[in-house]
């Protein structure tokens, strides 16, 4: 597959268990959405467990910056393990200690702690693809 | 062959961040665990049987799980069963879409109106699911129903302990295999339920034990004699703990 038009992609992770996973979700979406539409596009990670090809292929051909939720990281495991390459990766808890104030409640829907939080984090993940499109990180090979 | 308890139903939604369906499913999923059937139901993220470890990859051989799917691309029930045990349930949203003569679920960030009528379709058909598993027997390795009864309302247990941010781990006993250290899924619980059946150890019920053991966890191909000297060794060791708690 040939890079995609929209060359970042951004993968967060699937947490249902703890608000972290929906921040990370929310975050992913004000990124692909709002903040950076025209040069990202967001991959389901539902797809990479599977093994969809064009999912795979995604994260193959184009930089990608990932979104955990927790320590385990599963976003970024999986990029790498479906041949992807990942730049970047963010963890919410990180982001979380940077913002103490913020702290988020609900997983269903985030509470205004958890939407300034996934702002927040939102914030760097932008940044992160304006570095990667200007061409000032280099992409690691897969 | 034993039956291990049988106390919850483990649901995995696919989550899908790109579709409206995957919202539903997750939305759906956490209302059954929240609110439906909270001290019924458990889950895990799906990638952590990838990402995760043995305990995690057993979730579907230690629970009769509902695979709850946005599209026809199932990722959800094709992935559980590819990595951890064929689901005994599925759901899939946009299948319920029609059924249900709803319109399209729209918007995968905010869910437009028919998407929060298919989250109330989905939840309901997932707790419908999660009231039948439990009332009927459900063979492990094939993931189907053995046959559908009433049964005994099934008491309300403490929730597995936790392995990962979603509370979803599966006991897991770490023992010396020849030197060498290995994770056995399940094993607390079995060795529980053979000291309940009051099974005294022996030649005849370490066999049992690993015939049991081999449900959860891949044992080599010829390592059956060094699992059963483990084996025997640890339920003798549980045991002896088991008596000086008491």
């Amino acid at each position: 597959m040939s890079p995609d038009a929209r060359n970042v992609m951004v993968v967060p992770c699937s947490g249902i268990g703890k608000t972290y996973g929906t921040v990370s979700r929310e975050a992913a979406y004000e990124v692909t959405e709002d903040l950076r539409a025209e040069s990202t596009r967001l991959v389901a990670l539902s797809l990479l467990v599977l093994g969809d090809d064009e999912a795979r292929a995604a994260v193959a051909a184009n930089p990608t910056v990932t979104i955990d939720g927790c320590k385990l990281g599963c976003a970024e495991k999986m990029v790498r393990e479906s041949g992807g390459r990942v730049p970047r990766s963010f963890a919410v808890l990180d982001t979380y200690r940077r913002h103490r104030d913020l702290k988020p409640d609900g997983i269903a829907e985030l509470d205004e702690g958890g939407r300034r939080l996934a702002h927040a984090l939102a914030d760097e993940v932008a940044a992160a693809v304006d570095s990667l499109t200007a061409g000032d990180e280099e992409v690691p090979h897969a | 062959m034993p039956e291990l308890p049988n106390r919850m139903v483990g649901i995995v939604a696919c989550s899908g961040e790109e579709l409206a369906e995957g919202t539903v499913t997750r939305l759906a999923a956490l209302r059954v665990l929240h609110e439906m059937r909270p001290d019924r139901t458990v889950t895990i993220c799906l990638p952590l049987f990838l990402a995760g470890g043995k305990g995690d990859r057993a979730f579907a051989r230690f629970y009769p799980t509902i695979a709850v799917d946005g599209c026809e691309k199932r990722c959800a029930a094709r992935a559980t069963e590819q990595l951890s045990g064929k689901p005994a349930a599925g759901v899939i949203v946009s299948d319920l879409v029609r059924e249900h003569g709803l319109g399209r679920p729209e918007g995968a960030r905010r869910l437009n109106a028919s998407g929060l009528l298919a989250v109330d379709a989905t939840a309901d058909r997932i707790a419908g699911l999660v009231d039948e598993l439990l009332g009927a027997k459900w063979d492990r390795r094939t993931g189907a129903l053995v046959e559908l009864e009433p049964g005994p309302a099934v008491s309300a247990e403490a929730p597995p302990q936790a392995g990962c941010a979603c509370g979803s781990g599966i006991p897991v006993a770490k023992v010396d295999v020849d030197g060498r250290t290995v994770s056995l899924a399940a094993l607390p619980l079995i060795f529980e339920q053979f000291r309940e059946a009051g099974k005294a150890p022996g030649a005849e019920v370490t066999q049992e034990l690993l015939a049991t053991v081999k449900v959860y966890n891949d044992v080599p191909a010829g390592a059956d004699e060094a699992y059963r000297a483990v084996l025997a060794r640890e339920y003798a060791v549980f045991l002896d703990h088991e008596r000086a708690a008491r």
